[in-house]
């Protein structure tokens, strides 16, 4: 990764101030060192002083120094441009997330934080802004006042129209200026927190006016594009063309914050990094697969957006087809961005389409009236925004097949949905049942082994097995190991967004999705939402809020003889 | 349940103490701890059941030379119980002349990690021994640790590497956890012995000297993330480490040179340099006899050319030991590379020139970590850490003169 532009090329030059004989006082030897005796000799070497040839020196282009240095690297000195930096996103989660950065050392100190937004604020009047936001979202409350004040320094506001190209001329000048004044040497990742129908005009403007540009000791440029990405795959595709004819792929990163939750990064670990689960993670041992991701609160003030998007959209495409291609991809090669969107790119492709005949494969739903958490809830028909005859699904719940070697013939069953009794979102390994009953006489025969992996609330993971019960008897019963986050490791996990934004300023994209990827899952669900258009108006609203959707989602399982794990 | 009010989330709460004068007595106390079915403080003057969850992962033994290190350790590792919650064994000798005695109190603390969590416990067994017990380090913490647990040998002060006791004690260890820069003199003799450990152990040794240098080795390596002066990393000449003392005349031996010999150690073992010369006291002038106060110098090897080390003292009200400038200088057809790396209060500071036009100036946040932060990183490093144990070696080869 470059390192950006070294300060010699920007400034006038400075002479070296030190004093010629202190402290590198001591000589330079004159002649070289004779080589010691026990200096290590390669079989090349060796090889080479045989025939009374000198060996190559080695080509060395790795910097060394960085092996093993366990603390977390600081990025190089670089402007965060944050486009919507007065919308909620922004407030809620972007600036919470580079405060606590910031807060713990991990932001360089050439860092500038650049609003850009349509509100005609200065500088001074963003900060208090986002104090107050602070105050609210930081997850580290009360502020540090010390932290906070360092940090504020280095928040500025740039008044913009996205649609003005000149106001785009003053941007890049206002860049440059920080570079200059601030020492960010041309490091620039820009953030989209706008709405999506924002996204192709700002690349396009940040085009025109050279912002995209990588030249040679000018600094990095990334961007990060928040999701959706698209609302199908046409327009995925259009989108990911209009970035790419400004910015290439590598400088990309589409964020979705799921793939930053603790838990989901450590999918990979439990998996590759301990050697007794892989082995039984396949067809032969698995007997099915349970993603869900339950929201209880409803759309919230989203309605206009939630009736162009719908569960499916909103959740399907992204965060559950991610979840599907981190548990079922295979071990990829390196554990580098590229390596592993193959393998995920891979788990999308594999993913057999969705038969016509809907019904056996896919349900979708839609909320009424209900409780929730001991609070009366609205219909979704019944929410501001929302069309009170709405077709939109608040619910979908999937039979999905992956046709590969490891998992053919083993369904994963995915389901999200609003109003539903709890947040929770869980991953759960259905192992087979034992080949051989040998304890059906003995009273309760134990439930076939589980392993569930909770990615939120109560982060952690827990397997189930049959244990004897003590006594004289042989009755058996199912136990389970549990293991908690909390418990474990009573530090705090990074929030999500801490986590993406720190990788996209180091540019490791590894968490963030690579344009094949989100055609690939805008191919899964496209022929559903196709298929339900087709179809006749459904008879909506099919879930009582604060239930686990419609029943037909039970159904779903239980003609294959399963049931949905209570969670 | 709710925390009791008498509780605050993350703070280690005494749930339990004991005493006992044989080891069998204090196996037999805490197996007591464990099978009280409730461990529940007077919450608003009523007994209310909040639900007590042992948790160790590993078994951590302070050997401790003065009650109030015991004392102090102790409180360190309380902080610590929920992050790595562990069985602590405290051992402390008294009165080496008089007849053997055994002293132990046994405690549990429980923290609560959040509202909806049930508390984590821990046990400390303080140990005071008295006579020749307390000469039989391995004999006292062995039967008391928990089996299957790594166990880790914190030795705050002046461990004796080559007696017997410690060489029993740390054989049942996994990883030994010392402060090189308390050390006394220059520290460089225990330097050596305690790196001969890493062939005659499997040890994992953390040095918090050494983890205190962090910021410095990211500061110094991110220079060389810079492609342009990447090509200088492998044509080093010069290495020049500027301490603090408070030694006016800067007497060899009078100022502990763990720390600023460590630096040299890290990047000796990272480019793979090898000594020529060790380290031996520097002329005040080419060609003139030593002089106190002209520092240490020593002659690497890349194999092709010589880089030179220079360790130099200069007076400063900063502890004593203390690195206050790390200088590199590299020479490449014929350009010139110089860093210049120094630490102010909470900023490492990172210049370079090349061929003396500056090209770099950057500073690095690095907030001062507190004796519990580097306990928690010594224990998290895991197995056998490549970086301390390179440095390590190449800083006690470096010592050999």
């Amino acid at each position: 990764m470059a390192a950006g532009r070294r300060k010699g090329a920007v400034t006038t030059p400075v002479r070296d101030p030190a004093p010629v004989e202190a402290p590198l006082d001591q000589p330079i030897p004159a002649r070289p060192a004779p080589r010691p005796k026990d200096a290590p000799r390669t079989m090349k070497d060796l090889r080479l002083a045989r025939r009374g040839k000198r060996a190559a020196r080695a080509r060395q282009p790795e910097n060394v120094l960085r092996e093993g240095l366990r603390l977390e690297r600081v990025p190089d000195p670089s402007v965060v441009v944050l486009f919507g930096g007065t919308g909620d996103l922004a407030h809620r989660k972007v600036v919470p997330a580079l405060y606590h950065l910031w807060r713990t050392n991990l932001l360089p100190h050439e860092f500038v934080l650049l609003a850009v937004g349509r509100r005609p604020y200065d500088d001074e009047a963003f900060r208090v802004d986002i104090r107050t936001s602070l105050d609210q979202f930081s997850r580290a409350l009360p502020i540090d006042e010390d932290a906070w004040r360092s940090f504020a320094e280095r928040v500025c506001y740039q008044h913009l129209d996205f649609a003005d190209t000149s106001g785009f001329e003053a941007l890049a000048a206002r860049l440059d200026e920080l570079d200059e004044a601030r020492g960010t040497r041309g490091n620039r990742l820009f953030y989209l927190a706008t709405q999506p129908s924002q996204f192709a005009e700002i690349v396009a403007q940040l085009g025109r006016v050279g912002l995209d540009h990588e030249k040679h000791d000018a600094g990095w440029r990334r961007i990060v594009i928040e999701k959706p990405f698209g609302h199908d795959l046409e327009s995925a595709k259009r989108l990911n063309r209009d970035v790419g004819k400004v910015f290439r792929e590598s400088q990309v990163y589409r964020i979705d914050h799921y793939l930053g939750k603790e838990t989901v990064r450590n999918l990979l670990v439990f998996r590759f990094g301990n050697g007794i689960f892989e082995p039984l993670w396949n067809r032969r041992y698995v007997d099915h697969v349970q993603i869900t991701v339950a929201e209880s609160i409803g759309i919230e003030s989203r309605g206009a957006f939630y009736e162009q998007t719908g569960a499916s959209r909103d959740v399907l495409q992204n965060h559950l087809l991610q979840l599907v291609s981190l548990i079922a991809m295979e071990p990829p090669a390196r554990f580098e961005a590229n390596a592993l969107r193959d393998e995920k790119v891979k788990v999308l492709r594999a993913i057999s389409s969705v038969p016509a005949d809907l019904a056996g494969s896919v349900v979708r739903g839609q909320y009424g009236p209900g409780w929730v958490a001991a609070t009366q809830v609205p219909g979704y028909r019944d929410e501001k925004e929302v069309d009170p005859e709405s077709e939109t699904e608040t619910f979908v719940a999937a039979r999905l097949m992956i046709d590969d070697w490891r998992w053919s013939g083993v369904p994963f069953y995915v389901r999200t949905g609003k109003r539903l009794p709890k947040r929770a979102t869980e991953i759960a390994i259905q192992y087979r049942e034992v080949p051989h009953r040998l304890f059906q006489d003995q009273g309760v025969e134990p439930d076939a082994n589980l392993l569930a992996i909770r990615i939120q609330p109560d982060e952690g993971i827990m397997l189930r097995f049959g244990a004897k019960v003590p006594g004289l008897g042989l009755d058996v019963r199912s136990v389970t190991m549990d293991f908690t986050y909390g418990s474990a490791f009573s530090v705090d996990s990074p929030d999500a967004y801490e986590t993406l934004i720190l990788d996209a300023l180091q540019g490791d994209a590894s968490l963030f999705t690579r344009a094949d990827e989100v055609e690939e899952a805008w191919g899964i669900v496209d022929p559903i939402v196709d298929a339900w258009a087709d179809a006749p108006a459904p008879d909506f609203p099919n879930y009582e809020a604060g239930s686990w959707g419609p029943a037909a989602a039970d159904d779903l399982l239980a003609r294959e003889g399963r049931r949905w794990r209570r969670i | 349940m709710l925390a009791p009010t008498s509780i605050k989330i993350g703070e280690p709460v005494l749930r339990w103490t004991a005493r006992a004068h044989t080891i069998a007595e204090i196996e037999t106390e805490l197996a007591r701890i464990w099978s009280t079915p409730d461990l529940t403080t007077q919450i608003e003057g009523a007994s209310a059941r909040h639900v007590a969850a042992r948790t160790s992962v590993m078994n951590l033994i302070v050997v401790a030379r003065r009650p109030e290190i015991a004392e102090r350790c102790a409180a360190i590792i309380q902080a610590l119980t929920g992050r790595h919650p562990s069985r602590t064994i405290v051992i402390q000798s008294a009165d080496p002349d008089g007849p053997s005695w055994l002293d132990a109190r046994i405690e549990a603390h429980c923290i609560l990690p959040r509202e909806d969590a049930p508390e984590t416990c821990a046990e400390t067994i303080h140990l005071v021994c008295g006579g020749e017990s307390g000469r039989h380090l391995a004999a006292i913490a062995t039967p008391l640790i928990v089996h299957d647990l790594p166990v880790t040998v914190w030795w705050p002060g002046e461990p004796p590497f080559t007696t017997r006791a410690a060489q029993d004690l740390l054989a049942c260890a996994d990883r030994l956890v010392v402060d090189g820069s308390t050390w006394s003199g220059d520290g460089l003799a225990r330097l050596r012995d305690m790196a001969r450990l890493l062939d005659t152990t499997d040890l994992a040794i953390s040095d918090f000297a050494l983890v205190r240098q962090s910021r410095w080795r990211e500061a110094i390596a991110s220079t060389f993330d810079d492609p342009d002066l990447l090509p200088y990393l492998r044509s080093i000449r010069r290495i020049a480490v500027t301490y603090g003392t408070h030694d006016e005349a800067a007497a060899p031996g009078s100022t502990n040179l763990v720390k600023p010999i460590y630096h040299v150690g890290w990047l000796a073992s990272r480019l793979g340099l090898t000594v020529v010369e060790p380290l031996a006291p520097a002329a005040a002038r080419p060609g003139r006899p030593a002089a106190p106060g002209a520092g240490l110098v020593a002659t690497l090897s890349d194999g092709h050319a010589a880089v030179a080390v220079s360790i130099r003292p200069i007076r400063s009200p900063m502890p004593s030991g203390t690195t206050l400038q790390v200088e590199l200088l590299a020479e490449r057809r014929g350009v010139e590379l110089r860093i210049d790396v120094t630490a102010e209060a909470e900023t490492v500071h990172v210049r370079v020139w090349q061929s003396r036009v500056e090209v770099l100036d950057r500073s690095f946040r690095a907030a001062r970590r507190t004796d519990v932060d580097l306990l928690a990183e010594a224990i998290e490093a895991g197995e056998r850490d490549p970086v301390a144990i390179g440095a390590l070696r190449s800083a006690a080869t470096l010592a050999e003169g």
